[in-house]
């Protein structure tokens, strides 16, 4: 008995031994119990190793082998939610893939795990398992709670249907973004996160899906139901599904094809690489991670450490963007917006964003752009050069021709015919100019240039010019500061302008009382004097709301007077350009002594530092004379007729290397009248023949365009050896630029070409007839200047005022006009009005268009009509201090220039008729 | 840009059409210079002149056809040839030589007749090749309308 229940011991002992080798029992107190048990029903004794169970999973495989075969103990173990439950309910393939799961879970230590199907059911997250077709074989407890489901709704159905009966929302697309995820993680071999669903138990979740392999084998899907809180899921319908925001983002990033986007450490070392940067850059990711990323930078980048300058920048503020050339790995560059941001990770730098951008196509149009604005700039501007010439010049042949006119005999009606012409003629000439003046000013094109300027000699003249046409109620009263400097460098012209057209305003809108006219030194540095003028009046005045306004292209302050004050509107906004031009401002504010206006602006010049200087710009002021916009244009006969009378005692050197051309200007030269004219083929003989005779020749006319030495060279070479000769250039281009490159060169003039005779003859007036022979010495011609200076003035003084003047000297008192300066009163009347040269002034008479008086003396306008010009010869010299200039040389330091004798140059084109033919184009504000 | 023909118009009458040949206006001011009705002086310079333009298209074509040049050196010299019969021919007022003669130049400068840049050289030779067809064509009208022993402006010489 004791051998039977030994060997019976023995087979409950080694009967799982043959069932299983690696089967062992690990606690002693276990084969006791079956010991104990032998004579026991084997059933009892399967319960009590089923019970033991319970404690020990190491014996899963026995009790579920024994489980299968017999009921009652199948029964215990459906209590204890046994894997074999699942197994007797599933198909055969899921018992199948159940008992190959079970069979390999190996039993082997102690300390392992406890019993899968416990963490299975007692996981907190809901699981659910799937056979390989889909079919649902198992369920966790927490599954059933989340879904509120029982296992019997789920277990054995196929998961389609399955979450389709259980989804809230249009069941069908969305079960099918978790069979989806299903698919493609058995497809892949990997683990997927499915896009959120929400269940009838508004319970939201992802399914996260991993597809268990054996081998090949395909032998369960693992689903894990993860919560997600519901605005997670609105972001997360807006990602691609299957995918999280984060590799959304890297997807993102690393396909962009456009933007290079890649990350730099903090040391500037790339560390990440996309397609975009690829394509751009040409490197691949494994060539360039790693690498500085100065790489892409060019030579001159590169020395001055621009790439870490910019890390530099970025770091200090978060970031920075660079426009510039970047290489590629072919040594090809490409235009690149770059913008790097610093990367900071919980508050620690851990390198840099860099987004690359190539615009080298916009940059290419960029340029495209430019290019085509500078040439339509380019256009605009010639066209308005030869705008300007082309409107003035007939403007200014009926302008003259009305003067003419009014010169003659002329009944009562027709003269004040022609009146109405003349004046509509001056409007519309002024209405032109503005127009030009101010397209100009809009374009750009305007330029300021470089000339003597007399300021108190500008104001008074055109104190003088606007007096004219003032009502005899109103009087001048000008004011010129005793440390006014008598000469300048700037633009007399544009000076002229804002002058005239703030005393023209303040003359057409007063009709009582008095306008004054200050002009003072505003600062004064080493180099330059601020000159502020002021028009003070007493007229209408400026409303408070027009004020603003007043400055702004076509605006009329009051637009009920327009038809009554004649204007474009452009006057005020030109002077404020002129006077920015000139470096200075405008503005205006009330009278506040009286009703009326103050218009008031400053411009800088620049100091007169030398004779020398002076001298020069007399030069070039002298050649802008004979400029063909020149207002000056004498009946071209009667020059003609001037010039045969002088030509045959005159030599000419034509330099020119077409024979034909030759021929021509020497059929036209002779047909003038001049017999002694030199011939040179190129520049270089041009130079010889005249430095062989520094003074041998009275004129050189030069073509531009030729072999050897072209005359530009030729006349720098001519005045680089000292020679003084008038130089005119023959040029087939006639536009401003060229005229003034010729005369960068040292040329005087310039005739376009094909020649015409009439304006060749213009210019041989004006340099043969008019201008003082260079031959003379400096000092002579100083002294000329200065005689011409007084003479004029002593001309400008009529017969009226040289009487009142006369008289006052005899009274004893200062001659003159007195100017009450801010600091003082300065006496002696301002420099003459005008320069003329002696020759000019001699031949054509000088008629007096207007008269002067000391404006100290209030007196109501004396009328000048023209009918009641005549011609006057010089004047009885005056006596005492009346020629000396304005400010005294004490005050003026050493410099004994001519006060205005140069300055006033420019004012031959601005001022009232004064000779045969001569109308000015601004006479008329 | 200059007023040529404001006045003087008096010899209009004797002044046959050149058409688009010839600025009549400047053109004008050469015979202004003859001292009576012989033209001497104007048919000189005319005859000069069509020399003067066939000796240049001489040039210039061997220019053309001197491949031993490179086209650089080709180009530049053209241009200059193109420029000196320019001057004359605008002196002369004979324009539609004159803009035959601003090809040659400008396309001799690799420059476009609007003055854009033509950076192919074969193509500045062709272009001058084909001024240079028009130019010789135009110089034989004018000078048959100028110098033509029975219909020409300028009558043959009495003698």
């Amino acid at each position: 008995m004791a051998n039977m229940a030994n060997s019976l011991l023995n087979m409950v002992i080694d009967g799982p031994k043959d069932g299983n080798d690696e089967e062992s029992h690990p606690y002693p107190d276990s084969s006791s119990k079956s010991h104990g048990a032998v004579s026991a029903h084997n059933s009892d004794c399967l319960q009590a190793m089923t019970q033991h169970q319970e404690h020990d999973h190491f014996n899963d495989n026995d009790s579920h082998i024994s489980a299968s075969a017999s009921t009652p103990s199948t029964q215990a173990m459906e209590e204890d939610h046994a894997w074999s439950v699942a197994t007797r309910t599933t198909t055969q393939s899921s018992i199948d893939d159940t008992v190959t799961l079970q069979r390999h879970v190996p039993p082997t230590h102690p300390f392992a795990a406890p019993d899968m199907s416990l963490i299975f059911d007692f996981s907190p997250v809901p699981l659910l398992l799937l056979s390989s077709s889909c079919c649902i074989t198992r369920v966790s407890k927490r599954f059933c709670q989340d879904w509120h489901v029982t296992e019997e709704d789920c277990i054995g159905k196929f998961l389609l249907p399955f979450l389709e009966s259980q989804i809230r929302e249009t069941g069908a697309s969305k079960s099918r973004l978790i069979a989806e995820a299903v698919d493609d993680a058995v497809a892949a071999r990997s683990e997927r996160t499915s896009k959120a669903i929400t269940v009838k138990s508004a319970f939201t979740c992802r399914a996260r899906v991993i597809p268990i392999f054996r081998d090949a084998e395909l032998v369960s899907i693992y689903l894990e139901w993860h919560e997600r809180p519901s605005s997670e899921v609105l972001d997360n319908e807006q990602v691609q599904p299957g995918l999280s925001t984060d590799e959304a983002f890297r997807i993102l990033v690393q396909a962009t094809k456009d933007y290079a986007i890649f990350l730099l450490d903090t040391k500037g070392h790339i560390a990440t690489w996309n397609t975009g940067a690829q394509l751009l850059k040409g490197y691949t990711r494994e060539e360039i991670i790693g690498k500085h990323f100065s790489i892409f930078y060019g030579k001159e980048d590169l020395d001055i450490k621009k790439p870490d300058m910019e890390l530099d920048i970025c770091l200090r503020e978060g970031r920075v963007e660079d426009e510039g050339w970047r290489y590629k790995k072919d040594g090809t560059r490409f235009w690149a917006n770059v913008v790097i941001t610093a990367v900071y990770k919980n508050g620690v730098h851990v390198g840099f964003g860099k987004v690359t951008r190539d615009l080298t196509e916009r940059k290419a149009s960029e340029s495209r752009l430019i290019a085509a604005y500078e040439e339509s700039e380019k256009l605009k501007s010639d066209f308005l050069a030869n705008m300007s010439h082309e409107i003035r010049t007939p403007m200014h042949g009926m302008l003259s021709a009305c003067a003419l006119l009014l010169d003659s005999p002329l009944t009562e009606r027709q003269r004040d015919i022609v009146n109405i012409m003349d004046e509509s003629g001056q409007i519309l000439l002024q209405v032109i100019n503005d127009i030009l003046d101010y397209s100009k000013l809009a374009s750009g094109s305007f330029s300021v240039s470089s000339d003597v300027v007399g300021v108190a000699s500008i104001i008074t003249s055109v104190v003088r010019a606007v007096q004219t046409t003032l009502p005899p109620a109103v009087h001048f009263e000008l004011f010129l500061a005793p440390n006014l400097p008598k000469s300048v460098q700037g633009d007399p012209l544009r000076y002229r302008q804002i002058v005239q057209n703030i005393v023209g305003n303040a003359a057409k809108f007063t009709d009582k009382g008095s306008i004054r006219v200050k002009a003072s030194v505003d600062s004064e540095d080493n180099d330059s004097y601020t000159i502020l003028t002021e028009v003070i009046d007493t007229g209408i005045g400026i409303r408070e709301s027009a004020s603003a306004s007043l400055f702004t292209p076509f605006s009329q302050f009051d637009l009920t007077t327009t038809k009554r004050y004649k204007g474009t509107g452009l006057g005020l906004s030109i002077a404020k350009s002129l006077a920015e031009l000139m470096g200075g401002r405008i503005g205006y504010r009330p009278n506040p002594e009286r009703h009326g206006s103050v218009f008031w602006f400053t411009a800088r010049f620049k100091k007169i530092k030398s004779l020398e200087q002076i001298q020069d710009w007399k030069h070039q002021m002298a050649a802008k004379d004979g400029s063909p916009i020149s207002p000056i244009q004498p009946d071209v006969t009667v020059l003609q007729q001037r010039l045969a009378s002088v030509a045959g005692t005159k030599s000419i050197l034509l330099v020119e290397d077409n024979v034909i051309n030759q021929k021509v200007m020497l059929g036209m030269l002779r047909s003038l009248g001049f017999r002694s004219i030199d011939l040179a083929a190129d520049g270089a003989a041009a130079v010889k023949m005249v430095t062989g005779k520094p003074v041998g020749y009275d004129i050189v006319l030069m073509d531009i365009n030729m072999p050897i030495l072209d005359g530009n060279e030729a006349s720098q070479k001519i005045r680089d050896a000292g020679v003084k000769v008038p130089i005119i250039a023959m040029t087939a281009y006639a536009l401003k630029g060229d005229r003034e490159k010729c005369l960068e060169y040292g040329m005087n003039d310039y005739v376009p070409k094909p020649v015409d005779r009439k304006f060749l003859i213009k210019v041989l007036a004006t340099w043969i007839l008019e201008k003082v022979d260079y031959r003379k010495a400096y000092d002579e011609r100083l002294q000329q200047l200065k005689d011409c200076d007084e003479k004029l003035h002593r001309l400008s003084v009529s017969e009226g005022v040289a009487a009142a003047r006369r008289e006052s000297v005899d009274g004893g008192s200062k001659p003159g006009m007195a100017l009450q300066g801010d600091e003082g009163v300065v006496k002696g009347w301002a420099s003459p009005f005008r320069e003329v040269d002696q020759a000019q002034a001699s031949n054509a008479g000088v008629r007096q268009g207007t008269f002067q008086e000391p404006a100290s003396v209030r007196i109501p306008k004396m009328l000048a009509q023209r009918t009641e010009r005549t011609k006057v010869g010089p004047l009885p010299l005056p006596s005492g201090d009346q020629g000396a200039p304005m400010l005294s040389d004490a005050q003026q330091g050493k410099q004994e220039l001519p006060n205005g004798g140069f300055a006033e140059g420019e004012g031959l084109n601005q001022l009232p008729p004064v000779s045969d033919g001569e109308i000015s184009p601004r006479t008329l504000v | 840009m200059h007023s040529h023909y404001d006045d003087d118009r008096e010899d209009q009458d004797i002044m046959p059409d050149f058409g688009e040949h010839v600025d009549n206006g400047i053109f004008e001011q050469i015979l202004e210079m003859d001292d009576d009705d012989k033209r001497e002086f104007s048919k000189s310079l005319v005859t000069n002149f069509f020399d003067q333009a066939e000796e240049t298209f001489v040039k210039i074509e061997e220019v053309l056809n001197n491949e031993k040049l490179d086209n650089g050196k080709r180009l530049e010299t053209l241009s200059s040839l193109g420029h000196f019969l320019k001057g004359s021919s605008a002196t002369l007022g004979f324009n539609k030589i004159r803009d035959s003669c601003q090809i040659i130049q400008q396309y001799g400068h690799k420059l476009t007749v609007d003055g854009a840049a033509e950076p192919n050289e074969q193509v500045c030779l062709e272009k001058i090749q084909a001024a240079l067809k028009t130019a010789r064509n135009d110089k034989n009208v004018l000078a048959d309308m100028m110098l033509n022993e029975t219909h020409g402006f300028f009558q043959p010489d009495d003698e």
